[in-house]
């Protein structure tokens, strides 16, 4: 009887090391590509979104900005971090994200699918090119011209900062 | 880029250690540097100035392409070039495709209908139900045009091609969202969700209550008018609405005979509001009401009677998680008399997505009055249940069994197979 716990208690701390080691992992991961800000366009007057909203504005239920301006929203290709980061707030696998916005633009919700872009310099021009646009971009990769916005109150790096 | 300029350095090294061993006068072997330094340089600036090989033809297709490009390798200031010719195709028409194949045996031989929704022509049959193209224009940042024209399957392989959705959008803003033109009525939840798109569906098919009208279906899903939508401010409970005014005249096969009931309906008004609440991400609680007047011409062409319908729906679809609840509640009242029949009917749907597999479970009850408009239909009542398997982001297969139980008929049994893809 006291071995077979002993051995159950072996398993289980092997089981507990193999998360650790695996959130460790992730953390990591994490840690190397940073905070993703939001961004937009530093002709866009907003300076806070709540989680709520940006998943409103992501998912396209959101179509404008305050005051009429129309929401672009600029999303990083698969593969990018940014676009994992984007997947985890809106609780989506990619193909999930896909068949969503086939149905959004389906449903006449979304006039198209948001803009896939390749790389962070892309997005940024982007950003400058329209008004009303809205991207996901790592921290290390923004550039002037690029307005940062806080989420939640928090700003990319800070204590509590929802988008890691 | 750190490929070209590790290239140059290599191409640099090698061309000097060359050049040592031909061991030129010094003077030769610094203008062959310069010569080869100049080459490579016109090189490198040819391979900059190529634009990217991007061959999106919109988003969809730009998701597709497997890139998971480095930020470090991509991000050196690409060419305005590039990025106008990534959003180019943005504008103009765009086009998006759904079809599917259908094999359906039931254990009845006598028909009731064509094809889907209910008993179809033989004991097993194979069917091409809707070829849907849809096509979207974008006019401006707030106009759009939408059309949906499905090629359908009669009879006898015969087809049909019918305008489902022709609209004019106009996006004012997040509060006042107008269509004008041919919509699908927004009754409740399925109608507006899914349309025509069986692809979208995780079911082979629409529940009976939903079912089309053209189809045997008991609800106005179509019509031709103005429709209205948008946000409600309302903080954190996320309020939408839905209104629309219109003319959806509807024409529905008779399931015990082979004419066709014209309900000849007036213009209908139709008013839904529905909450998307903050603090449940991907629930939707809602209801609709819906009011015009028909024409009830087996008792005479001059008797009216007004057609109201109530729905309420909840829905959850999050985390691979779909759970779909309607209740419908079908008025007709004649007028000048106190005559009123109801035809309450629900269905409710879950499934969970595992990877590629979606199992899935409905049930679906509708109990028409014998006096009623719909007293063809009578009680149904009966489970479907099934698996969606996604082969990939386009084609999708789908296994239904159907029991459904009929007052006064025989239980029904079924097996519905289906290839459906989107292209």
């Amino acid at each position: 009887m006291r071995t077979k716990l002993i051995a159950v208690w072996i398993a289980l701390s092997l089981t507990g090391l193999a998360g650790l080691s695996s959130a460790v992992a992730q953390n990591s991961v994490a840690a190397q590509n940073g905070a993703v800000a939001v961004v937009v366009s530093e002709k866009n007057p907003v300076f806070n979104l709540s989680v709520a909203e940006l998943r409103k504005l992501f998912t396209g239920e959101r179509h404008a900005w305050p005051g009429g301006l129309p929401v672009k929203l600029i999303v990083r290709a698969p593969g990018a971090y940014e676009r994992i980061v984007l997947l985890r707030l809106l609780a989506m696998s990619e193909s999930e994200y896909k068949q969503y916005w086939t149905a959004q633009v389906f449903r006449g919700e979304a006039q198209a699918q948001p803009i896939a872009l390749f790389s962070n310099g892309m997005q940024k021009e982007a950003v400058a090119l329209y008004p009303g646009a809205l991207a996901l971009v790592n921290l290390q990769d923004v550039k002037p011209g690029m307005k940062v916005v806080k989420v939640g109150g928090h700003l990319p790096g800070e204590p509590g900062y929802p988008l890691n | 880029m750190h490929c070209d300029r590790s290239a140059v350095v290599l191409l640099l090294v090698a061309s000097l250690s060359h050049a040592q061993d031909a061991a030129p006068s010094e003077q030769e072997m610094i203008l062959q540097l310069v010569q080869q330094v100049e080459t490579l340089q016109k090189k490198v600036e040819a391979l900059e100035a190529q634009p990217r090989t991007i061959s999106p033809s919109n988003a969809g297709a730009t998701s597709q392409v497997p890139s998971s490009p480095t930020p470090e390798a991509v991000d050196s200031s690409p060419r305005p070039s590039s990025l106008m010719a990534e959003l180019h195709e943005l504008r103009g028409i765009q086009w998006q495709g759904f079809g599917e194949v259908n094999y359906k045996a039931l254990n009845q031989k006598i028909p009731e209908l064509g094809t889907y929704g209910f008993v179809p022509g033989s004991a097993g049959n194979f069917y091409t139900g809707d070829f849907d193209l849809l096509l979207t224009a974008r006019i401006n940042d707030k106009a759009s045009v939408l059309s949906e024209i499905a090629i359908g399957e009669g009879d006898a392989q015969t087809y049909s091609i019918e305008l489902e959705r022709m609209l004019f959008k106009y996006d004012y803003n997040d509060h006042l969202r107008m269509s004008f033109g041919r919509y699908q009525t927004g009754i409740g939840y399925y109608n507006t969700a899914y349309h025509g798109g069986t692809w979208f569906q995780t079911t082979a098919d629409r529940p009976l209550v939903m079912e089309f009208a053209h189809a045997g279906g008991v609800l106005p899903t179509q019509a031709v008018g103005l429709s209205f939508t948008g946000s409600i401010p309302s903080g954190t409970l996320g309020l939408n609405y839905i209104a629309e005014y219109g003319s959806s005249d509807t024409i529905r096969p008779d399931l015990n005979s082979t004419t066709t009931t014209d309900e000849n309906n007036g213009n209908h008004i139709n008013i839904g509001l529905f909450a998307h609440p903050e603090a449940i991400p991907g629930l939707q609680i809602g209801g609709s009401i819906y009011h015009d007047r028909i024409s009830d011409f087996a008792k005479g062409p001059t008797v009216r009677l007004g057609q109201t319908i109530v729905n309420g729906h909840i829905i959850y679809i999050r985390h691979g998680i779909e759970i779909l609840n309607e209740g419908f509640l079908i008025r007709h009242a004649y007028e000048h008399t106190a005559t009123a029949y109801n035809t309450p009917a629900f269905y409710s749907q879950i499934s969970k997505r595992f990877h590629r597999t979606r199992p899935f479970f409905r049930y679906q009850y509708i109990n028409a009055d014998p006096g009623s408009l719909l007293a063809d239909l009578d009680l149904r009542y009966g489970p479907s249940f099934g698996v969606r398997y996604d082969f990939n982001d386009s084609i999708a297969f789908k296994t239904q069994l159907d029991h459904t139980v009929r007052k006064g008929e025989p239980d029904l049994n079924g097996l519905h197979l289906q290839l459906t893809f989107k292209f």
